[in-house]
């Protein structure tokens, strides 16, 4: 198991690095459409309505490709009084039952937001005119790496190699 | 038993040290599997939760408030800040309000306010001799200032929550005077504190050098009147300024400061990423956990208890305060004014309460809110950044509550502090 | 055994809608001895339009009742109803949906997992704006409020104006402040709103009379009995002349209010602004059954 780990953890490294590189390139063009939809309306009297769907789907991207990535880093923001009062064993059981649960909430992630985007196909996003479940793809994909990242955290945690720091604040810049 | 459900697993969860946002997203999941309605509306709420373009305003603000930081515009204004306070007694205190105060201006979120204007202080504050206590305590609840004095996404938050008619540029006006209410409630308390501890003081840096300062500040100054008047005037809504914040924040670091690197913009990308990740995961969960309390109707079991128990405004709006500060414990902001606007604003509205003065009410008191564990970001922020435990900041953090809690009856009491600019302005 | 079916309405308590829905909650419970109770739960608080539609087609709610235009990009049928000036007037409205045509578009909603039950109505949309509108050229380059919806934007460009697709939230500080200088409602949304104290110029265009629709799903549908069904379908029926009484005497409160407050209301002419669509109606009603529905409507008396 423990060679396991040490043989994926560089693809998760690199797809959570992926990841985050991703969502911020989403934040950057969501910076552009939205600036460019102000510009449009003073200067070509012209208001782009592809920017506002546009520029929400990102939204939905960087929110969860970005999520995804904190979940591998520890970064998400939480209650740590009762842990940390707790002891070591008392921890780990609650670290293990944490991410157990955020693993099956990323599959019941994906696995629901498939049906949503199947049952809502055959609509149409307005204006950009794409099927209605493309809104959910962020979800599915997302739902997946919160679980795959959690998972890599359960099995480190049995392991006893909890590589990931604890709630690193300073994240939250 | 669905109540019992919804908020024990909700809690329990929190108690294990789950992060916030699962411990809402999993708790509406085990309610609805006991309701036995469809789990796939959990899903569908969260992903319309993080859909909403106002939200928008918050990854701009945020990405603004890194380019801020990194570009050399807050340091700046610290450095203007400390001119101009720091010869008050327990100086480096007075500056560290006066600059959240400042930086509140270009920036809408109390998070940003606390690291940048925390990051910079309470090193120096504690090289100078002061208890990081104090440090911290002074950045946290100086950084609340930033949620009132615009532009602030929060007040978007609101608006929105209210049902879109009630006017963000009101909002962002009215919340001026009580940001600077609170900023002097502030100032007195970390002064009284200072004396009795035996802070020291700055020297003054005269008016020549202050002049300067103000001058080299000015470009991010400037920022105040751009968003302020932009959005006032109309040339943008309060969601487009946060974008135009972005650009302008970008031009002043990048060609009039020059401070900010490629390198340097690349991180504040993936800082914004990060940060905002996690809030607007957080604010897509409390949408489906927010969509289960509509369904079981905890609004209108709270409106019967509330009217229950009073008619009088006076007392209805000290529940209201009570039950916001004690939500405000566990809840972070934006899911707070998300959920609370349309369960307190009706029944608000049924005493007579303006919804522009309410929602300063319930900004402030959500602000106070970050300070509280067992949820309390900014309060979390400060400790992280002063390198204290939370515990160690709580020990002295009462004086600050108190200030806080006290300008706060001050502005629930007495319409007028948030009505009168606004409707100087119109 | 007892069944209670919920309903969704994103207004507040008062408006027409949720007292029709109300309405027929108290005709079904009489006639099944209180065995079947409708519980409408307005305001919104169960999510927007978009998502309403979907909870209800998946089961997670029961009944709904929507604009028809957020069905458009679902049900291709329905897109007919929004059409500029396509409807001479509210009772050539009433007699296209209570007939065959009406019944016909219903039934297009089952395949999409809903059962069509009433249509209610929703006035006519008229634009308001800060710079009045009293011909068509004064639409010219003016930034208008739309829906986010192909349908309204392709509207407002063969108009002349600047669509400005945005969330009914922010219209009103946009209006305001002149992100927008237009947008267009029917009387109690202008009034409801609030839009009336800066948009003080009412322009009678009455483009635009897309109606209401409650929908039931299909899921809690065929959980009923036949003779439930035909119990839900009637007082449904029954609903909807309760719901016309309502909704024109709500209209003439609104405009009564709105004209009190000092709007300035302007009567135009109409022929001036309907020319200008036929743009729309090349883009949208391009295959041969839609063609067919609006002859037929055109034809209906
Ligand atoms: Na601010
Ligand atoms: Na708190």
């Amino acid at each position: 198991m423990w060679r396991f780990m040490q043989a994926v953890r560089p693809v998760l490294a690199g797809l959570s690095r992926a990841s985050l590189y991703l969502s911020g390139v989403g934040l950057l063009v969501m910076t552009a459409a939205v600036g460019w939809q102000v510009f449009a309306r003073y200067v070509l009297n012209d208001t782009p309505s592809w920017s506002e769907p546009l520029s929400l789907h990102l939204m939905s991207w960087f929110i969860i490709l970005g999520a995804a990535v904190g979940v591998r880093e520890s970064v998400h923001l939480g209650l740590d009084f009762v842990r940390h009062g707790a002891p070591p064993a008392m921890q780990r059981a609650m670290d293990l039952v944490s991410l157990g649960l955020i693993v099956l909430f990323g599959i019941a992630m994906t696995y629901y937001s498939i049906l949503l985007a199947a049952g809502t196909w055959s609509a149409r996003i307005p204006v950009l005119g794409w099927p209605g479940g493309v809104d959910f793809i962020p979800m599915i994909v997302g739902g997946l790496l919160i679980s795959l990242f959690a998972a890599e955290r359960f099995i480190d945690t049995c392991l006893g190699a909890e590589i990931a720091a604890d709630v690193v604040l300073q994240e939250a810049a | 038993m669905a109540y019992t459900i919804l908020f024990g697993v909700f809690t329990a969860l929190m108690l294990i040290g789950m992060p916030i946002a699962f411990c809402l997203g999993i708790a509406s999941v085990a309610t609805v599997m006991y309701l036995g309605i469809p789990a796939i509306v959990v899903f569908q709420q969260m992903n319309s939760g993080m859909n909403v373009f106002a939200m928008m305003a918050i990854p701009f603000f945020i990405f603004a408030g890194d380019l801020m930081v990194r570009g050399g515009i807050a340091d700046r204004l610290i450095r203007f800040a400390a001119g101009i306070v720091g010869h008050l007694r327990g100086g480096l205190g007075q500056v560290n309000i006066v600059a959240s105060t400042l930086f509140g201006g270009i920036s809408g979120s109390a998070v940003a306010d606390a690291s940048a204007v925390g990051g910079l202080m309470i090193p120096q504050m504690a090289a100078r001799g002061y208890d990081r206590g104090y440090a911290v305590n002074v950045t946290v609840n100086a950084a609340i200032i930033a949620l009132m004095i615009p532009p602030s996404h929060n007040m978007i938050l609101y608006s929105i929550a209210a049902g879109g008619n009630v006017s963000v540029a009101d909002l962002f006006t009215a919340g001026i005077l009580p940001g600077l209410l609170l900023a002097a409630a502030l100032m007195v308390t970390a002064y009284i504190v200072a004396r009795r501890r035996g802070y020291p003081s700055e020297p003054f840096p005269g008016f020549r050098k202050l002049g300067y300062f103000l001058l080299a500040s000015l470009p991010g100054l400037l920022l105040i009147g751009i968003i302020f008047g932009g959005v006032r005037s109309g040339v943008f809504t309060a969601t487009e300024s946060s974008c135009i914040a972005v650009f302008y924040a970008l031009l002043v670091a990048v060609l009039v400061y020059r401070e900010l690197d490629w390198n340097g913009f690349i991180e504040a990308v993936l800082q914004a990423v990060r940060t905002t990740a996690m809030v607007l995961l957080v604010i897509g969960t409390a949408a489906s956990f927010g969509w289960l309390m509509s369904f079981l109707q905890v609004q209108q079991v709270l409106v019967g208890i509330i009217s229950a128990i009073s008619d009088n405004p006076i007392v209805v709006l000290l529940m209201i305060n009570v039950i916001l500060l004690v939500l405000g414990t566990f809840m972070d902001m934006a899911p707070m004014v998300i959920i609370c606007t349309p369960i307190l604003l009706p029944v608000v509205k049924a005493f007579g309460i303006d919804p522009v003065h309410f929602g300063v009410v319930m900004i402030l008191n959500a602000g106070i809110g970050l300070n509280t564990p067992p949820v309390g970001t900014v309060l979390f922020v400060g400790c992280a950044v002063g390198g204290i435990s939370i515990r160690e900041a709580m020990r002295t953090i009462w004086p600050f509550f108190g200030a806080s809690i006290f300008v706060l009856m001050l502005v629930t009491y007495i319409p007028g502090l948030s009505l009168w600019l606004p409707a100087l302005f119109r | 055994q007892e069944i209670t079916l919920r309903s969704a309405d994103i207004h507040p308590d008062g408006y027409p809608t949720v007292d029709a829905v109300k309405y027929m909650g108290e005709l079904v419970s009489q006639r099944t001895n209180g065995r079947i109770k409708i519980e409408v739960q307005n305001n919104g608080t169960l999510g927007n339009e978009k998502d309403t539609i979907e909870q209800t087609r998946f089961g997670v709610i029961d009944m709904n009742r929507v604009n028809a235009a957020p069905f458009n990009n679902l049900i291709p049928e329905t897109v007919v109803l929004g059409l500029p000036f396509l409807f001479r007037s509210t009772e050539h409205m009433h007699n296209t949906v209570d007939g065959p045509i009406g019944d016909e578009i219903l039934a297009a909603f089952e395949p999409h997992g809903l059962i069509g039950l009433a249509y209610y109505d929703s006035g006519a949309r008229s634009f308001y704006s800060k710079k009045p509108i009293e011909k068509l050229a004064d639409l010219k380059g003016m930034k208008v409020r739309v829906q986010q919806s192909d349908l309204w934007i392709a509207m407002m460009e063969a108009f002349g104006a600047n669509p400005t697709p945005m969330p009914m939230g922010e219209v009103y500080s946009s209006l305001e402040t002149g992100v927008v200088d237009a947008a267009e409602n029917n009387w109690p949304s202008y009034e409801s709103a609030r839009h009336f104290e800066i948009a003080k110029n009412y322009t009678l265009t009455q483009h635009s009379m897309n109606p209401e629709i409650l929908v039931i799903s299909k899921i809690s549908w065929d959980k009923l009995s036949p003779d439930d069904q035909k119990v839900l379908k009637e007082a449904a029926k029954e609903s909807v002349v309760k719901m016309r009484e309502l909704w024109s005497a709500r209209e003439k409160s609104s405009e009564e209010k709105v004209r009190a407050a000092g709007v300035n209301v302007i009567t135009v002419d109409k022929a001036e602004f309907s020319d200008a669509m036929k743009p729309v109606y090349d883009k949208f009603i391009t295959d041969p059954k839609m063609k067919d529905l609006l002859e037929r409507i055109r034809a209906t008396k």
